[in-house]
């Protein structure tokens, strides 16, 4: 009997299918670790191919916009959203629209032409979410931004690009996106019963019941989520509460990186380097003022949700917000506990 | 400058890019190319379904053997089973029951090849005659809240098989997108007392910029806050909560705008894939009203949803809507 379970925070139902379930060897899209033509924009001696960088970690005093450089940060080529101007928000006969102000920045992970996150060293994505929470903090400080998202789109089913360069995004919007909204409300209502997190609760159950558990260790824990969406879909908690990721202290982020990187290996490994996404769920720019959401540092919870693309998302899924995930997240988390590094 | 705009039923902030828009040439897509091989929905191979449900046919021929014009069978591995009660339950923290439903496959036409813009007017009429018995049909068990029609045509848009079919599938509860509009749609009608619908098609119609196709009945058009490039609504101009309650005439209508429509769309995109989805009202729940009004989603399948959409719920259109309707007014 396939069952219907329910996201705890946000209330989204899915329908595990139990019964038709696919074996893993089923999805296999391997992405391919070369770019086109061998010029990418993204590597080290080609910085002229991408606009002027906003932040980079540099090695020796060397120069902006040169050579010498560990991670760089430079605005979107084809930027989603604009950073000059004002929001200008007005009415169209019924329709609501404002103009396109924004940040979209492209942090580029790495000087070496390395496709997928997994493989760079821990030191290196340790870097890198350091670079995640100072640009967070930077544009907080610009008053027409709400939320800054972090994301990263790897292979082309994924969304990503050709070039296959190790890189996030981080696009800040002037309003609080609809996705965030819906956890942030789900949240406080669990904390408005129970006054207690409902992201605690959850880790606190999957480390009781373990069937879900990926990888448990220095303080983080990647579970395959009691709802899942996806197949393979994996998310990664902080044990201890903090509703903001800029806040986590740079010591936890060692052993962040460690297991984003053992859980982003064993999923290349188990499934032969599948396309996926990931989003860092955090919490809004908590600015003090009429509005602010006075609870939000208790009940809500920072994560990282991680997405492998194995399955077309179909007309269903877009219609009814309902998913239909063809593997029981109990299995693919045994899988992914068995694949050894 | 891009613009953001906000749906104004469900409050979803979209990016329209209208600096640097999309020309339907712009788009790299997964063109449709059919591999063949045996088909279970093709004439003779009738047992390879389940059983079928329901037909229209030659009264001179048998259930389950050629001779059927529109056919109905049990998915063959359905996402939810016909049997059983939900049973509702908790595990700790997380909720969950029985994945109790139906999953049908209605398979439109007996030509392995044909999508319903190459069918004959009356071919297509059936086709949704068969959708609005099935839809009546299902309504009446209890345990159904909401019904959902949808189509996948070709591989990219998550079609597994080629022959062209629409799924239906029964849940036992309200999916999330559905209560969103739903709840959109009384708030507007609390405070207006009019239906949100009525008033998006009474300025569509009147600013005509994003208009594809409209006849007595019906009206097609790219929605002011598309998610998609070329994303397009078909809506019935009556107010009407229930798409199974079509009149006959109302029925000739909404084959002859879906046709249409869908020629044009495959006119400007060679071999596209694409979705559709009815969206109707509620069944057997409280969530019947007067304020919400079906139409039906249709989505060409060009782009690639990617992290920022998954995480924001915030979407990327990279043709406006306006354009997007000029190019398939002018094929």
């Amino acid at each position: 009997m396939p069952e219907l379970r329910k996201d705890p925070v946000i209330g989204r139902w899915v329908i595990i299918a139990t019964e038709r379930a696919l074996r893993p060897d089923q999805f296999n899209t391997p992405v391919s670790g070369k770019s086109p033509d061998g010029a990418c924009p993204f590597c080290e001696g080609n910085e002229s191919k991408t606009p002027p960088e906003i932040y980079a970690i540099r090695k020796n005093n060397s120069p902006a916009n040169g050579p010498g450089w560990e991670l760089r940060v430079v605005p979107s080529i084809a930027p989603f959203l604009r950073v000059e101007g004002e929001l200008d928000r007005r009415g169209k006969g019924m329709y609501d629209l404002m103009n396109g102000v924004g940040a979209h920045e492209m942090i580029v992970e790495t000087n070496q032409h390395i496709a997928n996150m997994a493989d760079l060293s821990e030191d290196q994505i340790v870097k890198v979410l350091n670079c995640y929470a100072d640009r967070i903090n930077d544009l907080e400080r610009d008053s027409r931004f709400k939320y800054a998202l972090i994301f990263k789109n790897y292979g082309k089913s994924a969304g990503g690009s050709a070039l296959n360069h190790a890189r996030s995004q981080l696009i800040a919007t002037p309003v609080n996106p609809k996705r965030v909204k819906e956890e942030l409300t789900g949240s406080r209502a669990y904390y408005e019963y129970h006054e207690r997190c409902v992201f605690c609760d959850l880790i606190k159950q999957e480390i009781e019941q373990k069937s879900r558990v990926i990888v448990d260790l220095d303080g983080f824990i990647a579970v395959a989520p009691f709802a899942a969406r996806f197949p393979f879909e994996t998310w990664i908690l902080p044990k201890k509460h903090c509703c903001d990721f800029t806040c986590t202290d740079p010591e936890s982020r060692v052993f962040l990186a460690r297991v984003l990187k053992t859980v982003l290996s064993k999923l290349k490994k188990g499934l032969n380097d599948p396309p996926y996404n990931y989003v860092i769920h955090t919490a809004p720019f908590r600015r003090k003022k009429a509005g602010y959401w006075k609870s939000i540092d208790q009940d809500y919870h920072w994560h990282i949700e991680i997405m492998p693309r194995l399955t077309k998302v179909a007309g269903f899924e877009w219609g009814t917000g309902f998913y239909i995930c063809p593997l029981p997240p109990e299995d693919t988390a045994k899988f992914l506990r068995e694949v050894e590094l | 400058m891009g613009e953001l705009r906000r749906d104004p039923i469900v409050g979803r902030w979209v990016i329209v890019d209208t600096d640097n828009p999309n020309a339907p040439a712009d788009f790299n897509y997964d063109q449709y190319v059919p591999k063949g091989g045996l088909c279970p929905f093709c004439y003779g191979n009738e047992f390879m379904t389940p059983p079928e449900i329901n037909c229209f046919r030659d009264p001179n021929t048998h259930a389950n053997t050629p001779g059927w014009t529109v056919r109905v069978v049990a998915n063959k591995f359905p996402a939810l089973q016909i049997e059983g009660s939900l049973e509702r339950r908790g595990i700790g923290i997380y909720d969950m029951s029985n994945g109790v439903g139906a999953h049908e496959v209605l398979i439109e036409t007996p030509y392995h090849a044909k999508d319903l813009p190459d069918l004959l007017p009356e071919e297509v009429e059936n086709y949704f005659k068969m959708c609005c018995a099935r839809c009546q049909d299902l309504a009446k068990d209890e345990r159904f809240k909401y019904l959902m029609l949808f189509r996948n045509y070709a591989s990219a848009a998550g079609a597994t098989l080629e022959h062209p079919h629409t799924q239906i599938v029964a849940l036992p509860m309200v999916p999330k997108n559905a209560l969103e509009e739903l709840h959109g749609a009384k708030e507007y009608f609390n405070y207006r007392e009019r239906c949100i619908f009525c008033d998006i098609i009474r300025q569509e119609l009147q600013e005509k910029d994003r208009l594809v196709l409209e006849n007595k009945y019906f009206l097609s058009f790219c929605p002011f806050v598309s998610r998609f490039p070329f994303e397009i609504m078909i809506i019935p101009k009556k107010h009407s909560g229930n798409f199974s309650l079509m009149s006959a005439e109302e029925i000739k209508a909404l084959a002859e705008i879906m046709q249409g429509t869908l020629r044009k769309l495959k006119k400007v995109f060679e071999n596209i894939s694409y979705n559709y989805i009815i969206h109707s009202s509620p069944i057997n729940s409280e969530l019947e009203g007067e304020y919400y009004h079906w139409h039906i989603e249709l989505m060409p399948k060009l782009t690639q949803v990617a992290g920022f959409e998954w995480g924001t719920g915030f979407y990327l259109d990279s043709t406006s809507p306006e354009l997007a309707a000029q190019y398939l007014k002018a094929v």
